[in-house]
């Protein structure tokens, strides 16, 4: 029983980094019809220029880091939302958009590489250790990526609901030709939109560190199971991306439990697969597949 | 106020307006009618910067706005209220009202005094207030439209085919309340009709449009005795 309990608390904390990067993809692709497959390197890039630039190098205390390196992703995603987003989405084939994004990918993956060369490195001091909860150990980086995650359910769900900026993001989403009757600049809720998810993309960076290190290829595999997470919780959906998340980081945690570790990374895959087959609208019904 | 002049429009090669010349004063109501395929959204379009015209000038106000966008055509006080309602279906009756105040700098306290306002104007919305956009009839999403068109408190409305798809009995109601925003509201309004009839009995004067040019034009009460006009649009 106790080896269940820790299995579940882990699946979890993995569960909500899935939540976190199926939201940051989601947002993009509600606001402007693109899926942005640059979203794992965004990722990485914030872990880079919070540990690599801000920590290390310039020695800040993470109080200040934190705040300085989402502000800095901000500013990266309003100008990749400008120059490839925006400019990319009115083009009359998705294909391009598509290739933007992958070609964007490719270039942080190598800038990064120059910058702050190919070797991972870590943050020795940064959320080590466990808290004992009975028999069950609760390690603190799970406890602060759930902590994380809620807070940041919590703006998302109040931006939406009660600011002006917010519920103009579920009007572009649902129809840009009527929201710009009612005097939105569309094209500027987009780039706000693609500078939110830069933000949430930095946190989930920061907060993989402990568990992944800093690398080039430290949120590849969280890209794509968060990928899969929104499938399977129904794309397009906020709450699909939190429960499929979810599903995801526990059945995986469980599967390790029972069956060999190296197919671990199969089963989100495996679900993916079985969702687009069987009920391809996910768990919430999506609106892509309208 | 709103003047359109000598406005041609294309999509890729195709003429969607030649040579439109129309303009709207205070306090009148303008109605342009015509079959469908004649341009009447187009122009409407064209005014709210959703098109660009590739020849002639739109003025309000005086102001050049031939070559804004929507969202700052909205900011002159243009208000268009788009074919098929286009609320946003997801977005509650009060949501989308407050969205019809995007472009204003309100306080929340005259935001709610405007949506008091609305109820009282619609008192069906005030029933649904907390209900999805999505689910009204379409009577009620077209006074939903209308409603958060008012919001913004403009300075000129323009109606795209209001009755398009409702029973005859909504129809007049819509009708009666668009005479209402005019004489109560002193609010002028451009309305484009397919119901002729209708919109030449409740408007001053009158634009008929074919093919993108503008076939006739005059005071409403003349037109709708036309015989032309009785034969193509008046069913006899």
């Amino acid at each position: 029983m106790t080896s269940f309990f820790q299995l579940l608390l882990g699946g979890i904390g993995m569960g909500c980094i899935y939540c976190l990067v199926a939201i940051e993809y989601t947002l993009i692709w509600n606001a402007s019809g693109l899926v942005n497959f640059a979203h794992d390197k965004f990722i990485m890039l914030g872990a880079y220029i919070f540990a690599g630039t801000l920590v290390l190098k310039l020695n800040l205390p993470i109080i200040l880091a934190v705040p300085i390196a989402l502000f800095l992703m901000a500013i990266f995603g309003s100008v990749a939302a400008m120059g490839i987003f925006n400019p990319l989405s009115r083009l009359n084939s998705n294909i391009y958009a598509v290739m933007g994004t992958i070609m964007l990918a490719k270039i942080l993956g190598e800038a990064t590489r120059l910058i702050w060369g190919p070797a991972p490195f870590n943050l020795p001091s940064f959320v080590k250790g466990a808290y004992k909860l009975g028999e069950v150990s609760v390690s603190k980086v799970y406890l602060l990526i759930m902590i994380a995650t809620i807070a940041i359910l919590l703006i998302i769900e109040f931006m939406f609901k009660k600011t002006k900026v917010g519920i103009a993001m579920r009007c572009v989403a649902e129809d840009k030709t009527a929201a710009s009757l009612m005097g939105v600049n569309v094209n500027k809720n987009i780039t706000f939109t693609v500078a939110l998810s830069g933000m949430i993309c930095c946190v989930v960076g920061i907060l993989i560190i402990p568990v992944f290190n800093v690398s080039l290829g430290m949120s590849t595999m969280i890209g794509l199971k968060g990928f899969a997470a929104g499938i399977v919780g129904g794309f397009g959906s906020i709450p699909g991306a939190i429960v499929g998340g979810l599903l995801i980081g526990i059945v995986e945690s469980l599967y390790s439990g029972v069956g060999p570790t190296v197919y671990r990374d199969v089963v989100a895959f495996v679900l993916l697969i079985g969702f687009l087959l069987v009920k391809p609208k996910g768990i919430l019904n999506s609106k892509a597949s309208k | 106020m709103l003047e359109i002049n000598n406005v041609d429009i294309f999509y890729g090669k195709a003429q969607a307006l030649t040579n439109v010349s129309v303009c709207v004063g205070e306090k009148e109501i303008v109605s342009v009618i015509g079959a469908n395929g004649a341009g009447k959204t187009t122009l409407m379009k064209s005014i709210m910067g959703l098109v660009h015209p590739t020849a002639g000038s739109i003025t309000f106000k005086g102001e050049n706005i031939t070559k804004l966008a929507a969202h700052d055509v909205v900011k002159q006080g243009i208000i268009y209220v788009p074919e098929g309602r286009r609320i946003f279906p997801s977005l509650t009756v009060y949501e989308n009202l407050f969205m019809g105040t995007y472009s204003k700098k309100y306080s929340k306290k005259e935001i709610e005094d405007k949506i008091e306002e609305q109820y009282e104007f619609f008192p069906k919305l005030k029933e649904r207030m907390d209900q999805l956009g999505g689910s009204l009839s379409g009577g009620e999403q077209q006074m939903l439209a209308i409603a958060r068109g008012l919001m913004a408190d403009p300075k000129l409305l323009m109606l795209d085919e209001p009755s398009l798809g409702l029973a005859p009995i909504i129809v007049e109601d819509i009708f009666k309340i668009i005479l209402d925003i005019n004489s109560k509201k002193n609010i002028p309004i451009m309305l484009v009709e397919q119901n002729a009839y209708m919109a030449l009995e409740s408007s001053s004067r009158a634009y008929v449009l074919e093919l993108g040019i503008v076939k006739q034009q005059g005071d409403a009460s003349v037109l709708i005795e036309d015989d032309d006009i009785k034969k193509a649009y008046l069913g006899g």
